[in-house]
């Protein structure tokens, strides 16, 4: 029996050898460390902790914010990216280069921009104010952070698979009679669906890791504005290891499910696109 | 009518694609619209369509305007060159979707499905994705597509573009059954003249923006009134020959061909002649011709193909030997070459071998209908003949009408006091300069009947002014702007001028009438498309502030007597033109013939 096929890199042997001891070194050695820490505590002490009503309440805002930052993403990164590749205008080159800022930026950096702005006395905070609306130090002020990091995410997914739309397409659904709305929905969506889970994805999987910029903005209020991330840090500060590896294991589990199923979804939906190898 | 076009015109960064097409197609009829990549034929199919605007015009479908209709509200079937199949969806589902969105009822569609599948001869292919198909099953799964609504029309963009020879030949059967079928009126737009001949009813023959010519297949072939449509169409040799009363004369052999229609006056004059490869006659001698000598060749080139059998003669005598048209590119080598093509039993009947001398005869010819035959180019001296016969537009011009630029070398044009050395024949052509207008009288009285007059810079014209002096010039100024036009991409503007102070009621309508009558004559007489505007003033006068106001302008002037060049139309003179000008010249008397017809 042989997995062989001609390749133009060398030996099946040495490549997949590589990639294993790669995906092993980065990847899966410390995240058995992690779950080994986890072992060494005890069943009832990991219920307690995992289940502690603080850790409960950051797990909802972690993964609540990050799933509303992606799906916020998703519909405005949709549209930067459509407006980018379908149209022409003076500074197009600027906005698309303006849209990998996020990926370069330290996040602490924006974290505190974001919170200046947002504040009750700052630039967007204090319009926001007499409506009541508070953002900085609240949980929507944690979803605009991971909608910033996550949003190029989505774009840069996005924008390749819109350019491939054929405008025959379009026009040929209109001479049949479909209205704008029809072909959006029966037309591109279904063309672009599979890169924007894409885009989704990496922009949730990058929003429920993220840490730096959420912390300035979200003033940490126990029960509240506190994200599981930062509850691991504040365990590891106070020397609990344990508790630390537990509410981290708890993450990964979480976090792998959701990637896992969307990645099913992802491929179901591909399947017949490319079915026939196109 | 089913498709009724009305000087339909597409700009596109200010130059016209599509330039004031007019065209009716009939009920149930299939149009062909051939034409190069660039003459704007698919533009003018997504205007039908409602996918690409017009600047200027009308269309209409069934007798209703849809100028300001959507694509979506229009309705027509369209089938693009790659296919455009929506790939997430299968067969049945393509075929469906305009049932859908029009909320048709699923027994509905499913039977309508079926019929159409069976229509195009893919039945029980309803669950196939389209990825899954030939090209050839995608193309008829689009016609499919595009016909399940029942529209108005079938407009077909190059369909056969990404297929191959064999699958190509299949489909265009299928098309033209299931056209013939369903009755649908039906415009494919293809570049292959093969194809057009093919499957078309009528074909419509388009270059640079404009329609040139249309008609049945095998009249286009045989009679057409462009060089571009005669060539276009198939291979054909170019010929210049003199029209005189005996008929056409090649150098000095007369040919009595038939079908040569009356030009203008009776006066003889240099024409553009076609003469199609299969209709050339060749014998070993003169006398065993059973069809019009015209001339002695030797065999250059000798090619089998088949069933027919291509050569190429070098005409040897010396009076046809000059008068062939070079082809486009090959200005500077006088090809005498002639194209023949000859069945297998014309060459069982005399073989030939290469270098063999023959006698070439011809079985039919056709005259072009163009006053611009060929350029010459006017200098005082060598150094001035051969500077304008450079000239960029020149250049241009001559080798979209594949024809050839001569150089004339004439002293008398410094002082214009003693006569020509010989006729000026065909289309002069002097630089602009200050004594611009004692050359033309000078050219004009030594027979010259068109001038073309250059400033050393002009780029190709983009607006081409038209104005005649009186009634008597009008029938020859259109004959030459319509026959210019079809080798510019510029748009036609008549300019009508009447007097200062006519501008009253009582002759508005009289100069309203003029406007429609020009164009009426300019579309009838010479398929020429153009606007027309009208003013009031000297007409010196108004013709300038226009050429000024117009960017790129051209220029093409009829008079009836040299003086009207110093006299109305001096002002246009004195200042050295910076814009080209063409000026026609007909005397009145001989005219008085022309208008009777």
């Amino acid at each position: 029996m042989s997995f062989r096929q001609p390749s133009i890199l060398p030996g099946f042997g040495l490549t997949l050898g590589f990639s294993t001891f790669f995906l092993s070194a980065i990847v899966l050695v410390p995240l058995a460390a992690l779950v080994m820490k986890t072992a060494t505590m005890g069943w009832s002490d990991f219920v307690r902790v995992v289940t502690d009503a603080r850790a409960l309440a950051s797990y909802r805002l972690s993964f609540g914010a990050s799933i509303l930052a992606a799906t916020l993403n998703s519909v405005f990164g949709f549209i930067i990216a459509w407006t980018l590749v379908r149209y022409e205008f003076p500074g197009r080159k600027l906005i698309d280069a303006l849209i990998d800022m996020p990926f370069a930026l330290p996040t602490a950096v924006s974290g505190i921009a974001l919170t200046a702005v947002f504040a009750e006395n700052g630039w967007i905070g204090q319009h926001l104010a007499p409506f009541g609306i508070k953002v900085a130090y609240t949980w929507i002020g944690v979803v605009v952070a991971l909608t910033l990091i996550g949003l190029p995410f989505v774009v840069r997914s996005v924008q390749p698979a819109i350019a491939e739309v054929q405008r025959d397409l379009e026009d040929a659904a209109e001479t049949l009679g479909a209205g704008r709305l029809t072909i959006f929905r029966r037309i591109v969506l279904p063309t672009v669906f599979p890169a924007l889970a894409t885009g989704f994805t990496l922009a949730f999987a990058r929003a429920v890791g993220e840490y730096g910029s959420v912390i300035f903005i979200a003033g940490n209020l126990p029960m509240r504005t506190e994200i599981t991330p930062l509850l691991i840090v504040i365990k590891l500060e106070q020397f609990d290891y344990k508790g630390a590896a537990a509410l981290g294991f708890i993450m990964l589990t979480m976090s792998f499910v959701m990637l896992l199923s969307i990645n099913l979804l992802q491929a179901w939906s591909r399947r017949r696109m490319v079915a026939a190898g196109r | 009518m089913s498709i009724t076009l009305d000087q339909v015109t597409k700009r596109y960064q200010g130059s016209p694609v599509v330039n004031d097409v007019s065209l009716e197609v009939g009920e149930g009829e299939f149009y062909v619209l051939l034409g190069p990549s660039g003459s704007g034929k698919s533009t003018l199919l997504r205007a039908i369509a409602g996918l690409t605007g017009v600047d200027h015009g009308r269309i209409a479908l069934h007798g209703n305007d849809v100028t300001h209709v959507s694509a979506r509200q229009r309705g027509v079937g369209l089938v693009f060159q790659n296919y455009a199949l929506f790939r997430h969806m299968t067969v049945g589902e393509n075929i469906e979707f305009a049932l859908k969105v029009r909320r048709m009822k699923a027994a509905e569609r499913r039977e309508r499905r079926k019929e159409l599948l069976r229509l195009v001869a893919l039945e029980g292919m309803d669950d196939r994705l389209p990825t899954q198909l030939s090209g050839g099953q995608q193309q008829r799964v689009a016609v499919a597509r595009a016909l399940a609504h029942k529209p108005p029309v079938l407009l077909l963009d190059e369909p056969f573009g990404a297929l191959d020879a064999k699958i190509r030949e299949e489909l265009r059967r299928t098309i033209r059954q299931v056209q013939r079928e369903l009755k649908i009126t039906t415009v494919l737009v293809t570049h292959d003249q093969e194809e057009a001949f093919a499957m078309a009813d009528r074909i419509g023959v388009m270059n640079l923006g404009r329609l040139l010519e249309s008609g049945k297949p095998d009249e286009l072939y045989a009679r057409p009134a462009t060089r571009f449509v005669a060539t276009f169409l198939g291979a054909a040799n170019l010929l210049l020959a003199r029209q005189t009363e005996q008929g056409i004369r090649f150098g000095a052999a007369p040919v009595n061909a038939r079908r040569v229609e009356k030009l203008e006056g009776g006066r003889e004059q240099e024409v553009v002649a076609v003469l199609r490869p299969e209709e050339v006659e060749l014998a070993p001698t003169r006398d065993n011709l059973r069809t019009n000598f015209i001339a002695n060749g030797i065999v250059e080139e000798l090619v089998f193909t088949g069933a027919l059998e291509r050569m190429r003669v070098r005409m040897a005598d010396g009076a046809a030997n000059a008068h062939i048209v070079t082809q486009a590119n090959g200005s500077s080598a006088p090809a005498a070459l002639l194209d023949v093509t000859r069945t297998q039993h014309e060459q069982r009947l005399f073989p030939v071998t290469l270098g063999q001398s023959v006698a070439i005869g011809v079985r039919r010819i056709h005259v072009l209908p163009t006053p611009l035959s060929s350029y010459t180019a006017y200098g005082s001296d060598q150094a001035s003949c051969e500077r304008l016969s450079q000239h960029p537009l020149l250049v241009e011009l001559a080798s979209r009408m594949k024809t050839r630029i001569i150089k004339r070398e004439e002293t008398p044009l410094v002082a214009c006091d003693a006569p020509a050395s010989a006729p000026v024949s065909g289309v002069a052509v002097i630089a602009a300069g200050p004594k611009t207008a004692d050359q033309l009288q000078w050219l004009l009285q030594n027979g010259a009947g068109e001038v073309l007059v250059l400033p050393a810079h002009s780029a190709s014209p983009q607006r081409v002014l038209i104005h005649w002096a009186d009634d008597s010039a009008r029938r020859s100024t259109l004959a030459v702007a319509a026959s210019l036009l079809r080798h510019v991409a510029a748009e036609a503007v008549y300019v009508g001028i009447l007097p200062e102070g006519s501008s009253g009621e009582s002759q508005r309508p009289f100069g309203v009438r003029t406007l429609l009558d020009a164009r009426s004559e300019a579309q009838a007489v010479h398929g020429l498309e153009m606007r027309t505007e009208l003013r009031f003033g000297a007409a010196a006068d108004e013709l300038q502030r226009q050429l000024h106001d117009s960017q790129d302008p051209m220029l093409i002037l009829g008079v009836s007597d040299p003086a009207q060049l110093r006299g109305t139309f001096g002002a246009l003179f004195t200042s050295g033109a910076s814009y080209p000008m063409m000026i026609v010249y007909r005397p009145s008397k001989d005219n008085s013939e022309g208008a009777a017809e």
